[in-house]
């Protein structure tokens, strides 16, 4: 009988193996974490994947009758458990998790587990983290006289019931360092270490804290980490990785935690502050949130297959970011651990869904939704230019009363006065009038033959006109080469003998060829505007057909913001009704191709007919212009019709004319101030950044269930709705995403409470309480001090949902005030620190490593937000990568900015930052990680940002410290460390400097070179050797250990 | 489990290359670096356990030709194409599946044939065209692959697919895979060194970090760019002003200065500190040691060609692959730009074959010389092929062909792998597998399989998942086995 087997073996376990809990087995500790690891993957939440009809997630399941007729778990009866006997099981065949998928048999210590969990009454109870925390009561502990606050009996009561003892409390030179660092990101100067060391008042510590948590730096090094969970950068990412620009929205969130914006208010900001009644522009902005994630530019791609990804993206790092949730795993199936349908996936997706957004993004810049969002300086400067444009339209509306009675006069005598005729040249490229039988350039072409042939003239409608016989064109050469961004004009007198044709273009010799292009297809008058026919460019074309045989002008205007909507196009002067083609210029276009007239687009589109008076021009021009443009009659034939004869376009001609020709200087001067003040206004306005934000569209874009997680395989239709695990949305909400954002921070959501505090413990004690902060769900880790866990969770909500009196808790308990140094036996059984024991040492994250090489040389400009800035950075690692120009430093300030300012290309991220563990900001990020390479000894060693920093430091150990070498070294350990050199210390760098001071003072060329590093100017009163000498001393202490650790 | 009571396995102590304790001058740190070493872990922090079985490979030196050569260009030859010049693809063989958008709407898909010539070379047999001389020569050491297909049909997205086993970035790269697999075999380098070459066009795709990036395993796992321009590894050299010398005095303080902090505190961390700054100083002299090429004899001019001294370009980087591999290097990617002919292909496939043609032969030969091809994978291949039909305008003098996933050709050589044969079929248009498919996940489970790894093995815990590079899929191609 197996059965009997595995009892005997099983009752062994029980007595015979060392360590396995003969009583008190907790499910959620021991129990869960071996069912999740071992079992869920064929027997969880995952429906689809199910075997033998067994479900360990549940205990109804669990405990129910299977198919087989067996009980998998039988309460109290070890041996009537299926469970038991299949972990047992020596039978490969017979044996789980099974041998077939490559799973080892479950180690001794677990089956024991399970078989004294059974045992005991198989007491089953909801995952931990879905259960909302109780405030527990901090507990008694022996060692009273220790705890400072609520969070230290936590600690202490685990330490005790260890055997261990706290460590004792860090000296204060120490502690003013770890404390400085931690809340501003910054080390403390030698002044402030000096002061807190002399504050021997009751409090010292406390009011250091609340002066740190009130400095702006505090804001900035808060934002860091927030950014990285943002996964914000600079530029788009994917493989084209173009540029975008969402400063302001880092600004935002500077600005948020700075004023200590409560963290319920904060996160409805970041998921939906567009939607809150009476939005601010403030509040839009907060929304650039969900935009952040990575997007695509890549020519060819399946648009909804990159916009599901986007949407996914923000569903995945809402679960991590506030609920600690592993979300993606259920996007192709049901998650395999986690009670999270793959349906209620796709109805947390159904929130996000509805932004009008495209799935292919433009690669220069920000994609819609976007809005402007001007800083307060902005707005000032704007300000500005509006009362000088206003001003200087004022000026020009004072002086109509008499420019209308100069104007009058002009006009009276116009009709006897010699023949005058004007029209528009503003902007004028070129005119190809048809008057002379040769013309300047290329001359009449025919495909396919050397030029030198004929074109026929006609009578034109002004003088004479190109006769085009569907074979032959004009080569007018190479003129009007614009590109994307370039407004601009054309205009020609057409009366064609047939309905297609090209009338005036700059393009590749096929329909679908590169380039612009004036038609007549069909009779109706179109512009293409091609860089590749499938997928970017632009087609437009008049809904109504041209008359043949007959003249008319045309005019087509592209205002250079490369959208069907920045078309017109005017027949005979009047705009007509267009239909957009195609809209989709999204990438700059370049035609080799001459200017041509009567042809484009290959030989099928050569014109037959009359042209006459081509112009083209490098603007848009507006509507009057192009109504005048299409005017014939002379000045003196509009002057000498009766005002009430005149057209509007009659009356602009003249007008334009005289202000053109006849005005008197003053009144032009005055036009021209008007003019140019209301372009300096719209350049200003358009060097205004944008930022992306959120947005809904005003018909919801339905959601379904994606099969396999595919774009293309959409399932059952779902509705927006919170997993069913979770507490449903209040039905006082609007069940969309303002209603989930207010859904997450409620008092009754379990997690992101928790979540939250754990990701504040992690930033200060190196490892979250759970450990892995992404993960809450049944494969994460559990906490290792549950209770203190939702004491702080409840604590966190009860008061507002305050960080920062979140951070004043945690640094001013005892726990955090331990000293870190730690015993052998500490090491062995404890090396991560979990029970804490001690206090946190690890090393500092990538931005402080640099940002404190800034501070302590004096090299660090202090300025909060603004674009980003591009420091020191080896030339050609993004040519080497993606070709183009590359990467340009700044000079000046931008080289010393604090490094959260710092510019973020995803496919090549600042070097800087990556080798001391910076996420890549691909996507949401939210554990440290800390590697030791030597990447990053070579990098602190030889980088040019850290030399030149090592001759600052050095400058200001020379110049602070004194004239002896001793205290100059001194010096150089405050700055650096906040603490005096040790003996042996001092010594040893007493030594090296004395080494280096004699190999710099015999090779002045040497002493120079290592100079010379860095934009910044050198102080020319120091000696140079000394100064070549001190700086390698100062690089030695910028590479120490301590210098890149938190003690 | 508990998590203090369960002992964790010591992740922490991040070497960077193998066991980082051997070697190093500061006395006390191997007995502290040991201990973290726990049985559960092999030597480099990785998983236990492996190889899985014998291995017949050791290490990787992969071709990656970005962009997507075209097949019908250089290896899969098809006659037929030639009668069916401009015609229109059949709906039957196009089967409504999907195309990017840079071709789909187009008003026809007009069949074009391969301007260039094909024989059968070697014992094997084995068809190549005109435009690969070189590599028609070697042909009896290669597995040519003519069944590839794969998922994705955008640069991004397929690149990524081969590189990681998933086409959305957020998986470990193949090399970071083996390295955590297998850690290295020098201490003097990293385990995974990629290497790139534009291409003289100068455009093509772009390339970007994460295509050899660890994602979630540990970052000392990331593939380490050797890069043409400036310092082979960044920050490698001393600043001016700094020699050697200078710089060895340098670490004997900071070593001396971190062994106070050490003895005061006793965190193992401040011991790997000494040793990274040991490591990088030997790195110091043993990178500089292998890109100096004075000492190659000229043979290898003649053998990689006129650019094998010339850094930046493929051939240069197939002689430091082969210097790489004699030096243990475990993952050695290569990459040359673009081979993304959308248009004037007759022009630009031509030049790409003839910068990589010479130096991939060469490659061959040289570690056969040396005995090194016996257990180093070669691989050979883009991330997906061409379209049979003309993508924008085809004249007399031009055309372009479009991604093509449902069907590519790459190449495999040396350990593990059977030469001279040619495995997979396509259908006459080379649009469809007709025989012997291989998906991108079956690649990289005989991969895996040359190096004496079951690819369903080798996981890695991430977000409570076990993550492999094959994700669930994949077989190992056993035909291509030797």
């Amino acid at each position: 009988m197996p059965h009997a087997r595995a009892v005997a073996g099983f009752a062994c376990w029980l007595v015979g193996v060392s360590g396995a809990p003969a009583a008190g087995v907790d499910f959620r500790r021991d129990i869960r974490p071996i069912l999740s690891e071992h079992c869920f993957a064929c027997h969880g939440p995952d429906a689809a994947k199910r075997q033998a009809g067994l479900r360990l997630d549940q205990e109804a399941d669990a405990k129910g009758k299977l198919p087989s007729g067996r009980r998998a778990v039988v309460a109290g009866e070890p041996a009537s458990s299926e469970l038991l006997r299949r972990i047992g099981a020596t039978e490969p065949a017979q044996r789980m998790p099974p041998a077939w998928a490559g799973r080892e048999a479950l180690p001794e210590r677990e089956r024991a587990l399970l078989g004294g969990w059974i045992e005991q009454g198989a007491r089953w109870e909801t995952h931990w983290s879905f259960v909302a925390p109780r405030k527990p009561e901090p507990p008694a502990v022996r060692q009273r006289e220790w705890v400072r606050n609520p969070i230290d009996a936590f600690v202490l009561q685990r330490l005790e019931r260890e055997g261990l003892r706290p460590s004792p409390e860090a000296d204060r030179a120490t502690l003013i360092r770890r404390v400085t660092l931690d809340l501003t990101g910054l080390p403390p100067t030698p002044e402030e270490t000096d002061a807190f060391l002399k504050d021997a008042s009751r409090g010292a510590w406390e009011k250091l804290v609340d002066r740190l948590l009130g400095s702006p730096r505090y804001a900035e090094r808060m934002a860091v980490r927030w950014l990285e969970a943002a996964r914000y950068a600079d530029t788009n990412g994917y493989q084209s990785d173009g540029e975008r620009s969402m400063w302001r929205w880092r600004d935002w969130v500077i600005d948020a935690f700075g004023r200590n914006l409560p963290f319920d208010r904060f996160t409805i900001a970041q998921i939906a502050g567009d939607m809150l009644p009476r939005a601010t522009l403030e509040e839009t902005i907060a929304t650039g949130f969900h935009r952040n994630h990575r997007t695509s530019a890549e020519g060819g791609i399946v648009e909804e297959e990159f916009r599901v990804e986007y949407v996914a993206d923000r569903v995945e790092t809402t679960a991590t970011v506030w609920l600690g949730l592993t979300a993606g795993c259920a996007r192709c199936h049901d998650h395999k651990y986690d009670p999270l349908t793959q349906k209620e996936f796709y109805r947390l997706f159904a929130y996000f869904n509805n932004v009008p957004e495209r799935g292919l993004v433009y690669n220069f810049g920000n994609e819609e939704p976007y809005v402007k969002a001007p800083t307060p300086e902005h707005l000032r400067r704007l300000e500005e230019l509006d009362s000088k444009a206003a001003a200087a339209a004022k000026r020009w509306a004072g002086l109509q009363p008499r420019l209308a009675k100069l104007q009058a006069s002009w006009e009276r005598q116009l009709p006897q006065a010699e023949p005058l005729d004007w029209t528009i040249s503003d902007g004028l490229v070129t005119h190809v009038s048809g008057d002379s039988a040769e013309e300047k350039t290329g001359g009449c072409a025919e495909a396919g033959l050397a030029p030198g042939c004929h074109l026929e003239q006609a009578p034109g409608r002004v003088g004479m006109a190109r006769a085009f016989d569907g074979r032959r064109f004009l080569d007018a050469g190479d003129k009007a080469n614009f590109s994307y961004l370039d407004p601009f004009t054309v205009a020609a007198w057409v009366n064609p003998a047939a309905g297609t044709g090209a009338i005036v273009s700059r393009t590749e010799e096929w329909l679908e060829g590169e380039g612009w292009a004036v038609y007549l297809m069909d009779g109706k008058v179109r512009l293409h505007i091609t860089r590749r026919w499938t997928d970017i460019s632009l087609r437009v074309e008049t809904v109504e057909p041209v008359a043949l045989d007959r003249w008319q002008h045309i005019a087509v205007t592209y205002d250079g913001y490369r959208k069907a909507a920045g078309v017109r196009i005017y027949v005979d002067g009047s705009p007509r009704k267009l239909k957009v083609l195609f809209d989709e210029l999204t990438y700059p276009f370049g035609a080799k191709e001459p200017l041509r007239i009567g042809a484009g687009g290959g030989p099928k589109f050569h014109f037959r007919g009359l042209i006459d008076e081509v112009r083209v021009f490098k603007t848009a021009l507006e509507p009057q212009q192009a109504a005048v443009l299409g005017l014939l009659e002379t000045m003196n034939e509009i002057a000498a019709l009766k005002p009430a004869a005149r057209t509007p376009a009659h009356r602009d001609k003249l007008a334009f004319c005289y202000l053109d020709r006849f005005a008197p200087e003053e009144m032009r001067k005055t036009r021209r101030e008007m003019l140019d003040a209301r372009r300096e206004r719209e350049r200003y306005f358009e060097s205004i950044p944008t930022v992306m934000v959120m947005r809904e569209s005003a018909t919801p874009r339905p959601a379904f269930v994606l099969k396999r997680g595919a774009y293309d395989a959409p399932g059952e239709r779902v509705s927006p709705g919170a997993p069913a695990f979770l507490p449903p949305l209040d039905p006082r909400w609007p069940n969309n995403r303002l209603g989930l954002a207010r859904w997450l921070v409620d008092r009754s959501n379990p997690l992101t409470a928790r979540v939250t505090v754990n990701r504040l413990w992690q930033m200060l004690f190196g490892t979250g309480i759970v450990k892995t902060a992404e993960d809450f769900g049944s494969q994460g880790e559990p906490p290792s001090h549950p209770e203190l866990l939702d004491w702080l969770a409840c604590r966190f909500m009860d008061g507002g949902w305050d960080v920062q009196a979140m951070l004043r808790i945690m640094t001013t308990s005892a726990a955090y005030r331990q000293a870190s140094r730690a015993t052998p036996e500490l090491l062995q059984n404890d090396p991560e620190n979990r029970l804490l024991a001690r206090g946190p040492r690890f090393r500092l994250p990538a931005e402080m490593i640099r940002d404190q090489a800034l501070a302590v040389s004096g090299l660090l400009v202090e300025k909060v937000g603004g674009p980003p800035v591009r420091p020191y950075q080896p030339p050609g690692l993004w040519q080497e990568l993606a070709g183009g120009r590359g990467y340009t430093e700044d000079k000046g300030e931008g080289l010393w900015r604090r490094s959260l300012y710092t510019y973020w290309k995803r496919t090549v991220a600042p070097p800087s930052m990556m080798t001391f563990d910076a996420p890549t900001r691909e996507t949401c990020a939210v554990r440290d990680v800390r590697t030791n390479t030597p990447l990053q000894a070579l990098q602190l060693m030889n980088d040019v940002a850290y030399m030149e920093a090592s001759r600052k430091l050095a400058g200001r150990m020379m110049k602070e410290g004194g004239a002896a070498p001793e205290s100059r070294i001194d010096r150089g350990f405050r700055l650096v460390l906040a603490r005096a050199p040790g003996q042996r210390e001092a010594r040893l760098v007493g030594e090296a400097f004395a080494r280096f001071r004699g190999r710099y003072g015999s090779d002045p060329k040497a002493a120079a070179e290592l100079l010379s590093l860095g934009h910044s100017p050198r102080d020319a009163a120091l000696d140079p050797a000394e100064l070549a000498a001190w700086t390698a001393v100062a690089s030695l202490l910028l590479n120490l250990d301590e210098t890149v650790t938190k003690e | 489990m508990d998590p203090i009571t369960q002992r964790p396995l010591l992740l922490t102590r991040r070497h960077f290359f193998g066991r980082g304790a051997t070697g190093i001058g500061v006395a006390a740190l191997a007995g502290l670096l040991d201990r973290d070493l726990s049985a559960a872990a092999s030597s480099h922090g990785g998983p236990a356990g492996l190889p899985h079985f014998a291995p017949k490979a050791k290490r990787i030196i992969y071709l990656f030709q970005s962009g997507g050569p075209s097949q019908m260009e250089l290896f899969d030859y098809k006659p037929r194409l030639e009668e069916w010049q401009g015609a229109e693809l059949p709906d039957s063989i196009r089967r409504g599946q999907r195309l990017t958008t840079m071709s789909a709407t187009q008003s026809s898909f007009p069949v074009v044939p391969s301007r260039f010539r094909f024989a059968r070379h070697g014992q094997s047999g084995a068809w190549v065209s005109e435009l690969l001389p070189q590599t028609a020569k070697v042909v009896d050491e290669l597995a040519f692959i003519r069944s590839m297909h794969t998922e994705a049909i955008n640069h991004d997205p397929a690149v990524t697919f081969l590189q990681t086993g998933a086409q959305i970035a957020g998986r470990p790269s193949m090399g970071a895979w083996l390295a955590y697999g297998l850690g290295s075999e020098t201490k003097d380098l990293p385990a995974f060194v990629v290497l790139i070459s534009p291409g003289s066009g100068g455009g093509g795709q772009p390339l970007y970090d994460r295509l050899w990036g660890s994602a979630f395993l540990p970052t000392r796992y990331q593939g380490v760019k050797f890069r043409s321009v400036g310092d082979a590894v960044l920050y490698l050299s001393n600043p001016p002003g700094m020699d050697a010398a200078g710089r060895r005095a340098f670490l004997d303080t900071l070593a001396a200065l971190n062994q106070v902090k050490l003895e005061e505190f006793g965190d193992p961390e401040i011991a790997t500190r000494i040793a990274q700054y040991e490591m990088a100083f030997r790195m110091q002299s043993s990178v500089p040691e292998l890109t100096d090429l004075s000492r190659e004899p000229p043979q290898v001019d003649d053998l990689y060609g006129p650019d094998a001294r010339k850094p930046g370009t493929f051939a240069y980087n197939c002689l430091m692959a082969r210097r790489l591999a004699e030096r243990g290097v475990r993952f050695i990617q290569l990459y040359h730009r673009d081979w993304d002919h959308h248009g004037k292909l007759p022009q630009d496939l031509p030049r790409r074959c003839r910068e990589t043609d010479q130096a991939s032969a060469a490659l061959i030969l040289d570690l056969k010389q040396r005995r090194l091809i016996e257990d180093t994978l070669v691989i050979w291949g883009g991330e997906f092929g061409r379209t049979v039909y003309c993508q924008g305008r085809l004249t007399a003098e031009e055309y372009g062909r479009d991604h093509h996933p449902r069907c590519f050709t790459i190449w495999m050589a040396g350990g593990g792998i059977r030469g001279g044969l040619t495995y997979g079929e396509t259908d006459e248009y080379c649009y469809n597998i007709t025989r012997d498919a291989v998906h991108v996940h079956d690649l990289q489970a005989t991969i895996l399989h040359c190096l004496g790894i079951d690819h369903t093995r080798l996981t890695y815990k991430y977000q409570g998942r076990h993550f492999r590079l094959t994700d669930i899929h994949g077989q190992p191609v056993r035909a291509v086995l030797a």
